[in-house]
């Protein structure tokens, strides 16, 4: 009996070294999806790109808009804000955290948008209409990244005469590979190739979602910032003759769940998901002292005609100028592209081309019959050129104070010859466009913007 | 010393009976600390009479009238021998103090899956016994492998209760992947995590920090891959083996009783100016930038003030001088009681040990509480079945306050401004006559990240904060024994490990009007199971072999949720999906032995582990080793000078695979992640995959000698190794512009090359003994190779450490500093041409030193004179350098922060020499750029050299002492101080720091920064002993 219990247990030990084999390595994480089973239906499909409205949402809260408005002189110092400080000092640097953090976030979209793109042979059941639309969504929000990217971290187009000098990463392939800056140029020629390619396959109609009409919009404003003045005009008209877009009448575009009626590309709120927050953070000054403050001289452009309606954009609170526009809501949703700056842009473009005048001269009294109200203000028909850029900029000014617009326009009328200086320092001193993340420089070969040199 | 095998137990006594009248020999045996030996042999005449010495280590021999000589034995010990002359009838009493056998021929030692004779080890191990781990109170009980073995070197963690120290064998082989040794407990890979809990409140969780010092008989440290390569993927940073007591079989009952009480003070101060001090030098400062009047006080005024206000607030400031270090430090009381039971029978042995530790630290309300129990139980069932049962179930309560960055002391030495009061004196009223502060109500202060602030505050009222450990290390072990020679062995181990933190946060005035309370939970479930067979095999007289082959499993589980309760949005209990891992690994181990004196080795094991993909699954690492022992031959056999003489190389390979579990797997989010756009559910990627992570492999090689001279009256270990680890995983920040930020990647070359020497000696015996342990070890580290990345491509944390190619891991990355311009006050930076510039720029950053030491090393001196004994443990550190991270703050930009008196010493008009620039408010006079006063200049990178008293303790010992019936043997008195005295030239707290990490990485890239970090305890002691 003895000996059978021993041979019995030793037996038992032996078995144990046999039960071994590669079953008891394999363990996957849960909680989450392994890359090759993410993606297999149109539903997947669907659901990634729909990923890229969420992180183009979480930029342009307000985060992305921050950043631009910093630049321009319409906000005083962000005192409680060093990461602000550095970029109203145009003095980012590779650790500022804050541009960091936005960069990385327009390439993760971006990434998203290519894995979109080279998803589609891995994905059954999806029909050729879908696959147009997908397509098209997927490279509408690549552009903007890319876009918004080149506006924010290099010189603007046309700085240069051939545009040859440094733009940002162009990433138009989901790859790993260390890849250096291309030229502005370059950047704007794939951004413009993939906002034509979406306006020629996205649907008319397509919810909050970029349609047709959207990419029309960004084409114009891109366009426009190239100077290519006969096809800004071209894709705004596009959009304002559609007449699928109105101007809101009550001067608030940030309106809480419903969607301005001029908003022709924008980011969605809900009560149970709020994307403003990078605008009521800053911004707002009915819950307590607001991060943000307006310069001074903002205050006075829009003090300056009593009966404009827009004055109250801006209060005095004891000499602390505060922006009123996202005050009010918890939540509401952020237009990127409306009708109100197209229709300033047209004005812009046609009068400097110096054709259809009187269709830019339309353009510029609609917004300031909005403001003013009926007939006061108004652009004669016969306005000068001149008079008439001038009339849309300044609406311009104002319509988009806060939206990060007019830094965009400051550096093209630079671009244009025009002497512009910001705070004391050209337009294009280098700390104008953002230091790249200290990440771009984990590898050897990546060249910085140069820093500082605007104070 | 190892576990003491009683080998000569039996007694082997003779009865003579033809004397009428008996002679009798008695007395006691003792070893060198005059704690008794129970079961020492005491023969006479060669064995024609014996006996064991009993529980009390005495003896009583009855012999014949006449000469006789007597000899004493014990393992471990010299043996004596003694003529004594009887007289008829004489009783003669003959005490005899043992003297310890520094190279014992049959002395063993723990090495992986089993134990040899130190003898024949062919490899590198380092052995502690429990007397040096339970000699000091430390934070936990490796603490105390402080100087204690060559090449081992222990950074002993900050003044917090309960902290870890970081230990780095022979260097650091790694960057992202964990950089400590493996710890095993009895057999099992414990769980060690020292990021469970982040690094909340500053401070890492310790995951050895239950484990009872008492407890331990011995902890052998395996440096070598000779001695690691048996653990394979998991050797590369050394393995530490922890042996718990046992019961020896046929022994009595004894009890050991151990009573320690303390307390426990800051070992230095930080030197924070008063408020006059303070006010002036910002007043100066503000006068150097071109202000006029009084200066702005920060949380009173701003520098848009009108002159009047600033005044008030000035003049009022100047009424209060609050002295915040001492508010958050006091007094810590210590207290800790062990008692450990051993009872053998015929078939059994039982220890079962049971303590309590109190261990207050100096900081207020910060303290780490131990409950602990053991049992180990060993059963022979029968010839061939052997049955060993480990169990522990310890729970350790650390009472926590927030410390550096966080809060509590941290505050005192950076945002804490002496002027700010503790609480409001008077009520303050707002314009309208409304209360807007009581009287009393305490001050809540912000720094400059907006955090509302007030140590004090937080300690006594808004925050209470715990951290429950609950562990369980259990191990049943048979131990068959078919046919002679043929020893297998099943192990079954469960390590449980269970975290709760609680967080209980009470309204906090103009901050917060509502309690909130958090709750995290973790609990980790670790089973290992193993199986090995070894076989010695004697073939002919001169050649002995020995085969081990063994299996072994393991797998870990580790679960967590959170839950936050607070008046507004209270968020559910959510229990999160298991990260797991598992191991699954052969090895086998074969020795030779020819003529005892010629001795090879060699050691496969075969790993597989869940954390790497198919392509890379298994890994094998092999070692070779051999030995030589010289004073074996007969040319050196009767040498009178040398008496042992072996000298010893390795070659092997060994791995690190300490990564997260589930970095190569290319993942996206749950299809429920729960984050909707547009209210439609979204999915994207989360990480990359990389299918080829592989083990980080270490090529070791090791050569050393091991002499002992005059009869081991002095014995020495002088050893050499070089250590290449290729293949070094690194999680590198790669382009954000891929779309992502991190990626696991093998990457790294690192070089670790170094030389150990350890001597012991017995300087002076017989009446006043004085014995001398040192030992030292340098080591080169450089990293060798990070393709194409840059030094930015990992970084340690908060801290500027770097990768650095050509130079050491963990390399100080700053802009350098070259002087104070004597001209305008300015500081004067050189580039990265050598160049002065005045402009702070990061891309002139470089290589500024770094914090790992040229030597380091240990030496404990011990003197014993009758009954008394004293000892001395110092410890030293030479070369390194450190980056006070802090100081930057506190000696640069006059900010919201409080200065330290070095300050004084600044530049204030054309001609001065001074330490510091000009002091300004305005960081942009420094080159800084605006709103970013983080000064990281190689201004605050010292020297760290340093020679420490860790301990000195004194002791007076009782021998057998009885109090009315009882008897008390070995009864200890004792007491002690540690860190009574640090030689430095660093000008800041503590040149030994072992600061808060922020995950693995940062821990093997900034040894040596100090970010605020409470400095160590100086604690003193009295310690009460005895058994009976």
């Amino acid at each position: 009996m003895k000996i059978n219990y021993k041979y019995l247990l030793i037996l038992a030990c032996g078995l144990m070294t046999l039960s071994a084999c590669d079953k008891l390595l394999e363990f996957e994480p849960g909680d989450v999806i392994l890359a090759e089973d993410a993606l297999k239906t149109p539903e997947d499909l669907q659901r990634l790109l729909n990923s890229n409205y969420d992180v183009i949402g979480n930029l342009f809260d307000g985060r992305v808009q921050v950043l631009s408005e910093l630049l321009t002189d319409n906000l005083s110092f962000p005192e409680d804000n060093n990461d602000y400080a550095a970029v109203y000092g145009r003095q980012t640097n590779f650790f500022t955290s804050t541009t960091n953090g936005v960069y990385s976030d327009f390439y993760r979209a971006i990434y998203r948008c290519n894995t979109v793109l080279e998803s589609f042979d891995f994905i059954e059941g999806l029909d050729d209409a879908e696959r147009s639309r997908i397509e098209a969504e997927a490279r509408f929000i690549r552009a903007l990244c890319h876009w918004s990217l080149v506006k924010l971290y290099a010189q603007p187009y046309n700085n240069t005469a051939n545009n040859g000098h440094l733009g940002i990463v162009l990433r138009l392939e989901a790859s790993q590979e260390p890849l250096g800056r291309n030229t502005v140029g370059e950047v704007y020629d794939a951004v413009v190739a993939d906002l034509r390619f979406a306006h020629d396959n996205l649907p008319i109609e397509n919810s909050f979602y970029a349609s047709r009409l959207s990419a029309a919009g960004y084409l114009a404003h891109v366009y426009f910032l190239m100077n290519d003045l006969p096809n800004a005009s071209l894709y705004a008209s596009e959009v304002i003759n559609s007449n699928a877009f109105s101007l809101d009448s009550d001067l608030d575009r940030y309106e809480q769940d419903n969607i301005s009626t001029e908003t022709v590309f924008g980011i969605v709120s809900f009560s149970n998901d709020f994307r403003n927050d990078g605008f009521s953070n800053n911004y707002r000054s009915d819950i307590g002292t607001p991060v943000l403050s307006m310069s001074e001289s903002v205050f006075s452009t829009f003090s300056l005609n009593p009966s404009d309606m827009r004055n109250d954009w801006i209060e005095n609170n004891n000499g602390s100028y505060f922006s009123t526009r996202f005050n009010g809501s918890n939540y509401f949703n952020v237009p990127l592209v409306h009708l109100t700056g197209l229709h300033l842009l047209r004005a812009e473009a046609l009068a400097a081309q110096n054709i259809d005048l009187d269709v830019a001269v339309a353009d510029v009294n609609a917004i300031r019959t909005r403001a003013f109200g009926e007939g006061i203000n108004q652009l004669p028909m016969d306005a000068a050129a001149e008079v008439i850029i001038n009339a849309a900029r300044e609406e311009m000014f104002k319509e988009t104070i806060c939206e990060g617009v007019w830094i965009d326009y400051l550096k093209r009328r630079g671009t244009l010859g025009e002497e512009i200086t910001i705070r004391n320092a050209p337009y294009d001193c280098p700390g104008m466009a953002l230091q790249f993340p200290n990440g771009e420089t984990s590898v050897s070969g990546f060249q910085l913007n140069p820093e500082g040199g605007c104070n | 010393m190892r576990t003491k095998i009683f080998l000569l137990g039996a007694s082997m006594v003779i009865f003579l009976s033809s004397f009428v009248h008996a002679q009798t020999v008695k007395g006691i045996v003792s070893d060198e600390n005059n704690l008794v030996l129970p079961g020492a042999t005491v023969l006479a005449d060669g064995g024609a009479k014996g006996i064991s010495t009993d529980m009390n280590g005495a003896y009583s021999l009855t012999l014949s009238a006449g000469e006789h000589t007597l000899e004493f034995t014990f393992i471990g010990y010299q043996k004596q021998s003694k003529k004594v002359n009887l007289a008829a009838g004489q009783t003669l009493e003959l005490n005899i103090s043992m003297k310890p056998d520094a190279v014992f021929i049959d002395d063993v030692v723990v090495v992986g899956y089993g134990v040899q004779r130190k003898k024949d080890v062919t490899g590198n191990i380092a052995t502690v016994d429990s007397k040096a781990l339970t000699a000091l109170p430390t934070p936990s009980f490796e603490a105390a492998l402080q100087g204690q073995a060559a090449g081992v070197q222990v950074t002993q963690g900050s003044g917090l209760a309960g902290s870890a120290s970081t230990i780095r064998v022979r260097g650091t082989a790694s960057v992202s992947a964990g950089g400590d040794p493996l710890y095993v407990v009895d057999g099992i890979p414990i769980t060690q995590d020292y990021f469970i809990r982040g690094n909340g409140g500053a401070m890492n969780n310790n995951p050895l920090a239950t484990l009872n010092p008492n407890d331990i008989e011995s902890v052998e440290i395996l440096k070598d891959a000779s001695a690691t390569a048996i653990y394979g993927s998991r050797g590369a940073n050394g393995v530490i083996l922890i042996t718990t007591k046992r019961g020896a079989k046929k022994k009595g009952l004894t009890i050991d009783f151990t009573s320690r009480v303390g307390i426990s003070t800051p070992a230095t101060l930080p030197n924070m100016t008063n408020t006059e001090e303070y006010l002036q030098l910002r007043q100066e400062a503000w006068e150097n930038d071109g202000g006029t009047g009084y200066v702005w006080l920060p949380n009173y005024t701003t520098a848009d003030d009108d002159a009047e206000t600033r005044a008030l607030a000035y003049k009022e400031a100047m009424t209060r001088d609050i002295d915040w270090v001492d508010r958050t430090i006091g007094t810590g009381v210590k207290q800790m009681y062990s008692v450990g039971i051993r009872k053998g029978g015929e078939k059994y042995g039982l220890y079962a040990g049971l303590s309590y530790d109190d261990n207050q630290s100096y900081l207020l309300g910060n303290g780490y509480e131990r409950i602990s129990g053991r049992i180990n139980f060993d059963y022979t069932v029968n010839k061939w079945l052997k049955a060993m049962v480990s169990t522990s179930l310890s729970r350790g309560v650390n009472s926590r306050i927030d410390a550096a960055w966080s809060g509590g002391l941290g505050d005192a030495m950076s945002n804490a401004l002496p002027f700010y009061p503790e609480r409001y004196e008077d009520a303050v009223f707002d314009a309208d006559g409304n209360i807007l502060h009581p009287a009393d109500e305490y001050f809540i202060w912000r720094d400059e990240f907006g955090g509302a602030k007030n140590p004090v505050g937080y300690r006594e009222s808004f925050k209470s904060w715990r951290n429950i450990e609950n562990r369980s290390v259990n191990n049943l072990r048979l131990i068959m024994n078919p046919v002679k020679n043929l020893n297998i062995v099943a192990s079954g181990g469960f390590d449980w490990m269970f975290l709760r933190e609680e967080i209980d946060e009470e309204p906090i005035p103009t901050v917060r009007d509502f309690s909130q309370s958090f709750l995290n939970v973790n609990y980790i479930l670790n089973w290992n199971y193993s199986l090995t067979a070894n076989y010695d095999w004697d073939l002919l007289e001169d050649h002995k072999f020995g085969f081990l082959a063994g299996t072994e499993f393991q797998r870990s589980d580790s679960y967590g949720y959170s839950e936050e309760v607070t008046a507004e949005v209270p968020t559910p209990q959510r229990n999160g999906n298991p990260s797991q891992f598992s191991f699954l690994s052969y090895f086998g181990r074969a020795n030779y032995t020819y003529k005892d004196r010629y001795l090879v080795q060699a050691t496969a094991r075969v790993d597989g582990s869940s954390r790497f993909g198919r392509n890379n699954r298994y890994g094998f690492f092999p070692s070779v080793s051999a030995g030589w022992i010289v004073s074996e031959e007969d040319f050196l056999k009767d040498s009178k000078n040398i008496s042992f003489l072996k000298v010893k190389a390795s070659w092997g390979l060994t791995g690190n695979a300490n990564i997260p579990d589930y970095a190569r797997f290319g993942t996206y989010s749950a299809a429920d992640n729960g984050i909707l756009y547009g209210n439609e559910a979204i999915l994207f990627p989360l990480q990359l995959a990389n299918p080829n992570l592989q083990w980080e492999t270490s090529r070791v090689i090791d050569a050393s000698v091991e002499m002992g001279l005059w009869k081991d009256r002095v014995t020495f270990e002088l050893g050499v190794y070089n250590k290449m680890s290729n293949d070094v995983l690194m999680n590198v920040n790669v382009s954000p512009s891929t779309g992502f930020t991190n990626y696991w990647d093998n990457v790294a070359q690192i070089l670790n090359r170094g030389v150990e020497f350890s001597i012991k000696s017995r300087n002076i015996v017989g009446k006043f003994e004085w014995t001398t342990d040192f030992n030292i070890a340098r080591n080169y580290n450089e990293l060798v190779d990070i393709g194409n990345y840059t030094p930015d491509a990992v970084s340690g944390g908060t801290n500027d450490s770097r990768v650095i190619v050509g130079k050491p891991i963990g390399s100080f990355y700053l802009v350098e500093f070259s002087h104070v311009d004597q001209a305008n006050g300015l500081p004067v930076y050189l580039d990265l041409n050598g160049n002065e510039t005045y402009d702070y720029d990061n891309a002139i950053r470089k290589y500024v030193g770094d914090g790992l030491p040229d030597f380091i090393g240990g030496m404990t001196n011990s003197f014993r004179y009758k009954n008394w004994d004293l000892q001395a443990l110092a410890i030293f550190s030479v070369g390194a350098k450190i980056f006070d991270s802090s100081a930057k703050r506190q000696l640069g930009v006059v900010s919201s922060w409080n200065m330290r008196t070095d300050k004084f010493d600044r530049w204030r008009q054309p001609g001065d020499v001074a330490e510091f620039p000009i002091l300004t408010l305005d960081e942009t006079k420094y080159g800084l750029d605006e709103g970013f006063p983080w000064w990281n200049t190689s201004l605050f990178v010292y020297d760290a050299s340093y020679l420490r008293l860790r301990n000195l303790a004194l002791g007076y010992t009782f021998q057998n002492l009885k109090v009315k019936n009882m008897t008390f043997n070995n009864l200890r008195l004792a007491v002690n101080v540690t860190n009574l005295f640090t030689l430095t030239n660093f000008p800041g707290l503590d040149p030994e720091v072992a600061r808060d990490f922020e995950n693995a990485q940062d821990r093997n890239l900034s040894p040596n920064v100090t970010y605020l970090t409470p400095p160590q305890e100086r604690s003193y002691n009295f310690t009460l002993s005895f058994a009976f």
